[in-house]
């Protein structure tokens, strides 16, 4: 009977505990908005919906190479191209698209497909397209693709500076402190308007250096305690 | 509670006859969609009164095919596509697949993109044993503070690394982020500070978790002895991760086969000797702190230069690795995540294999969840932590 009581109190203790902590929020700032009237700031580089380009001029910027169409994991793309022809504002021949469809239904937003596009033509906007309300309105057209371009606020990346963010310099390995500030010299011009693609600031003192001894990366690791497929015929 | 010998080499599929009607066993349906089972996941439970005795897991309700889809698409196309296996560390899917083509093209990831990496995984796994806390609190119902309150605390703190992962990826979840021989994305400027901040106020937030948790007796009296796991059973199972370590064995690939960065830090594994579900816990909320101390050592050193070892891939046919096979494994939020891949010298995979920690650990269901109650059956399957997107694939 004592015991018992005693136990009792002690779940009353670790209960108001508790309860504690979470009157403590009650202080504390609030974390939500109010998400209509209030629209938090999105990321810089944040992934949303698409938009087509045009170029100073207001040539269309895609060739119609393609390419996006080739790399687009889930196969939304689908490109009529319409092979050469003269452009209406400089004269030039040049590829175009006829057709561009890009369906937002089955899109996993991988940006692959702004990554690879030669001319900068295909890119993301931080603004998603409005709610929809049957399959149809997820499926972009060409049309609504260059509507966006003037609609919506453009996220951070195009094939430029992505390209950029990634490429290694050609000759000598990337260790060397001269190869670096090479790296950092060709990446900046295409990422200046945001994020430097690599800031010496970041970096301690001293820990520029490579380890020549370190074995590469990937190296097949000691056995798996147990074979992989020891629970798949469960 | 009472405890349960486990006799290795009695099968608990078999050991019963169903259709002994003298039995009178109740068969219990749960799942697919109950609410504590994390995904599409269903057992039968075959119940003498209240307690279980006989437990049929069923998986593959959330089959995508990914290892034929796998296949089928071109090397460079599959980084986005792994991504939905695991995701509540998406992250970690990308870097086991791409250090596998790492692997056999032979390719060193630069310093930096080790660097991201390491700091990327751990503060995935931050976010990933967030939501399992969160999650499990809410498995065990209205008792602690006020039944959604650990959820709702730990998603609050999961939001912060989440919006970290957005400022460098520009997605939330499926982040496309790592490349064979990188990453694709850069940090930004003035994102270590961030960083740093969001760390500050997980930590300052452990004790609370604690408060509702680890230290309050509803929770230990709900969670000790529950569910206990025999350390030579889960190897046998092949069962990975905290729930591994917490049944006494210590392995953790970060530190017995450093990939990454992590061969330049110290990880300090976290051990428990219980094997129950209080012991997974106290593992899982160990790790957190160990996390957030590895990225604190790491966010104010990373190495400069490049990102990618190689030229990003414009042409996908035209990506080809060398015909071989390899294996490689990495510790994940859940355990050790493998991926066996055979390549044929061509653009695509010919066989492509993923080995994932969920599907190992719900294999040790039919062994621990005989002798538990229906209540504490929903708090074993908790405590595993079983993300069925990576289950089934
Ligand atoms: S972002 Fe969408 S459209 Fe572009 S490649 Fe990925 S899945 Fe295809
Ligand atoms: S959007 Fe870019 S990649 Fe796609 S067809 Fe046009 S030019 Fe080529």
């Amino acid at each position: 009977m004592g015991a018992a009581s005693v136990k009792s109190f002690g779940y009353l203790i670790d209960s108001v505990r508790a309860l504690g902590t979470s009157m403590r929020q009650v202080f504390r700032p609030v974390n939500t908005v109010q998400f209509p009237d209030v629209i938090r700031p999105r990321a810089e580089r944040y992934r949303a919906s698409f938009a087509l380009l045009h170029d100073e001029e207001g040539d269309e910027l895609c060739i119609g190479c393609l390419q996006c169409e080739r790399i687009c994991p889930s196969q939304v793309i689908a490109i009529k191209a319409a092979g050469k022809r003269e452009s209406p504002i400089t004269g030039k021949k040049r590829g175009y698209a006829d057709d561009f469809t890009l369906d937002m239904s089955a899109c996993i937003f991988c940006e692959l497909c702004v990554q690879v596009c030669p001319t900068d033509a295909i890119v993301m906007t931080r603004e998603q397209d409005p709610p929809a309300y049957s399959r149809e309105d997820l499926v972009l057209t060409m049309d609504k693709l260059y509507a966006n371009e003037k609609s919506k606020t453009r996220s951070w990346g195009d094939a430029t500076k992505l390209m950029g963010m990634q490429e290694a310099p050609k000759a000598p390995k990337a260790h060397a402190p001269a190869a670096v500030a090479a790296t950092v010299g060709a990446a900046a011009p295409a990422a200046a308007e945001s994020a430097p693609a690599t800031k010496p600031s970041e970096a301690a003192p001293g820990s520029a250096s490579s380890d020549p001894t370190r074995a590469p990366e990937g190296q097949v690791p000691p056995a798996p305690p147990a074979a992989p497929d020891a629970g798949a015929a469960s | 509670m009472q405890v349960q010998t486990i006799t290795r080499r009695v099968d608990p599929h078999l050991a019963i006859d169903l259709y002994d009607p003298e039995a009178e066993l109740l068969l219990l349906h749960f799942g697919p969609q109950h609410p504590s089972t994390h995904g599409v996941f269903r057992m039968d439970l075959y119940l003498d009164g209240e307690i279980v005795v006989k437990v049929v897991p069923y998986v593959g309700y959330l089959h995508r095919a990914v290892e034929k889809l796998c296949e089928k698409l071109t090397y460079a196309q599959i980084t986005p596509v792994v991504d939905k296996n695991d995701y509540v560390a998406p992250m970690t899917n990308e870097q086991a697949i791409n250090m596998a083509f790492e692997a056999l093209l032979g390719i060193e990831v630069p310093r930096r993109a080790r660097w991201i990496r390491t700091i990327f995984a751990e503060m995935q796994r931050i976010a990933s044993h967030l939501l399992w806390l969160g999650t499990f609190a809410l498995d065990m119902g209205g008792a602690l503070g006020g039944g959604s309150t650990v959820f709702l605390h730990c998603f609050r703190e999961r939001e912060l690394i989440l919006d970290l992962f957005e400022d460098v990826t520009g997605a939330r979840f499926h982040y496309n982020t790592h490349t064979v021989g990188g990453n694709r994305h850069d940090i930004p400027a003035g994102w270590s500070a961030k960083v740093k901040a969001a760390l500050d106020v997980i930590a300052s937030r452990l004790p609370e978790y604690a408060s509702m948790t680890l230290e309050n007796r509803i929770f230990i009296e709900r969670t000790r002895g529950v569910g206990i796991l025999d350390g030579e059973l889960a190897l046998e199972l092949g069962v990975t991760g905290p729930i591994l370590r917490a049944s006494g064995v210590d392995h953790d690939l970060r530190r017995d086969a450093p990939f990454h960065a992590y061969d330049e830090v110290k990880v300090n594994v976290v051990t428990r000797s219980a094997g129950d579900c209080l012991a997974r816990a106290q593992v899982r909320l160990g790790e957190i702190e160990e996390s957030i101390r590895l990225v604190r050592a790491m966010i104010d050193g990373i190495p400069e230069g490049i990102i990618n070892a190689g030229r990003p891939i414009k042409q996908p046919a035209q990506f080809k690795i060398p015909a071989g096979q390899v294996y490689v494994g990495i510790e994940t939020p859940r355990g050790e995540l493998g991926t066996y891949v055979i390549a044929d010298g061509t653009a695509n995979a010919h066989r492509l294999k993923i080995r994932p920690p969920s599907l190992h650990a719900l294999s040790a269901l039919p062994h621990i969840l005989p002798g538990a109650t229906v209540s504490d059956a929903v708090v074993i399957l908790g405590s595993l932590d079983p993300i069925m997107g990576e289950a089934d694939r």
